[in-house]
């Protein structure tokens, strides 16, 4: 978090924290993505920011090997929120990173 | 001791083939092309592949088991392993040839952890060496993220109901060791002894690590 | 809708989810190309001349029918080609003549 006076570069600083309720957007993006189609939509909560910022895979799939810098987030989403019908147990979750441009405050 | 290696300037012998019965299939083939190619344009150098071939065979389980064992029997160790998977590895010499982090998520009474990459074959390659190949097919990677308990039944693994189970599905930069429950019965192990009983598919998180009694964990 | 958006917006890998058969425990010990091709794929990583997630988007964009029905390396391989010729690092008459280069070093060997 940055101290006082100082202004951090956009973009810099995580935006979403542990402990948020977070929902992955609906986007169907074609070419190439790395979240997958079955979590598209649903929702959970951060458990973890991935420091420090890293290259947004998607755009490092078509050559960029620096830049596009945000933070990935370690997601869980429970197994009953992705599959209706899930029949294990009703706390079994899923763990994911997924990038920031992939996820809105739920 | 006389060196085995020797200069190609020129041109490549791939002599790993002198000998071979069969011809090279189409890949095989291929492969040869492609690599001598990049090397004649000077983009790789033949020592490169032949040295990432030495690395490649020098990660296997047994180095993800020590981990695990020391983990076991060394708790400050097992804390800043949980913290930080791939600092506490270099500690112990394991060097990450790669930019991945390593997280390590540890089994317990009330929580079951398994790692899939259901988009491709993501896998610590750098602590635990190459996958095998169901790991990367279509059966494990479709279902281990809808059904896993059933999954888990299939390798001969039943998780109470009254456990969680934790599905890490790899897509990003983090890879995953699951640190599976020491089995009853180690007490008096020594970590040799006890990094025995840790094959590789107890640190995916398909099977609980044994004693050769067969007791895992309670 | 039309009846083939499905195709476009879901890539080949993206099964998570997908009904599948139960898991067969297989392995296999890499063949000495396999090797060679997982260890050109990590050189080629730490020269950025191919990075890992362009190697995947490079097997993505295989298709469904190669990507069901080549081997993981096989994938890998043919993706480098592609890649590799987008780029303007390889020809595809450069890497033709080269593979026929291979083929008949190794017809010359075999038949000596």
């Amino acid at each position: 978090m940055a101290g006082p006076g100082i202004v951090p570069a956009l973009g810099e600083e995580a935006i979403f924290h542990a402990g948020d309720r977070i929902r992955v957007l609906d986007r169907e993006p074609i070419g190439h993505y790395r979240v997958p189609t079955y979590l598209r939509g649903k929702r959970g909560v951060v458990e973890q920011v991935i420091e420090p910022a890293f290259v947004d895979n998607e755009e490092e799939g078509f050559g960029r090997n620096a830049g596009s810098k945000l933070h990935y987030y370690r997601v869980a989403i429970p197994l009953t929120e992705i599959w209706p019908d899930y029949t294990g147990g009703p706390r079994d979750g899923l763990y994911i990173e997924v990038f920031e441009t992939w996820l809105e405050k739920a | 001791m006389e060196s085995q290696e020797h200069d190609h300037d020129d041109h490549t012998h791939p002599h790993e083939e002198v000998g071979r019965q069969d011809k090279p299939g189409y890949y095989d083939m291929l492969e040869t092309a492609v690599r001598e190619l990049l090397v004649e344009k000077k983009l790789i150098g033949a020592d490169e592949i032949r040295r990432q071939i030495e690395v490649l065979d020098s990660r296997t389980p047994a180095l993800g088991a020590k981990v695990v064992a020391r983990a076991w029997t060394d708790p400050e160790f097992k804390a800043r392993l949980l913290a930080d998977g791939r600092a506490a590895c270099e500690e112990m010499g394991i060097t990450f040839y790669d930019d991945t982090l390593l997280a390590v998520r540890e089994n317990t009474e009330t929580v079951h952890n398994l790692v899939v990459c259901t988009l491709c074959s993501c896998y610590p390659r750098p602590v635990l060496g190459l996958p095998p190949d169901w790991y990367k097919a279509k059966p494990y990677r479709a279902r281990a993220v809808i059904e896993p308990r059933k999954v888990l039944a299939e390798f001969g693994t039943i998780i109470p109901d009254d456990v969680e189970v934790r599905v890490h599905d790899s897509t990003a930069m983090v890879r995953f060791l699951i640190l599976p429950r020491r089995p009853d019965g180690t007490d008096d192990y020594t970590e040799e002894q006890l990094a025995a009983l840790v094959t590789r598919d107890t640190m995916i998180g398909v099977v609980p690590a044994r004693a050769p009694q067969g007791s895992a964990a309670q | 809708m039309s009846q083939t958006e499905h195709l476009v917006k879901r890539l080949p890998n993206d099964i998570g989810g997908l009904p599948a058969d139960p898991v067969v425990q297989t392995d296999h010990p890499l063949e000495p190309w396999e090797k060679r091709c997982h260890a050109l794929a990590d050189v080629l990583d730490f020269h950025k001349i191919i990075n890992t997630e362009e190697k995947r988007c490079g097997v993505e964009a295989l298709g469904a029918e190669m990507v069901g029905k080549l081997t993981y390396y096989e994938r890998w391989i043919v993706a480098f080609s592609n890649i590799l010729f987008r780029k303007g690092i390889l020809t595809p008459t450069e890497l033709a003549k080269k593979m026929e280069e291979v083929a008949a070093r190794w017809d010359e060997h075999a038949g000596a």
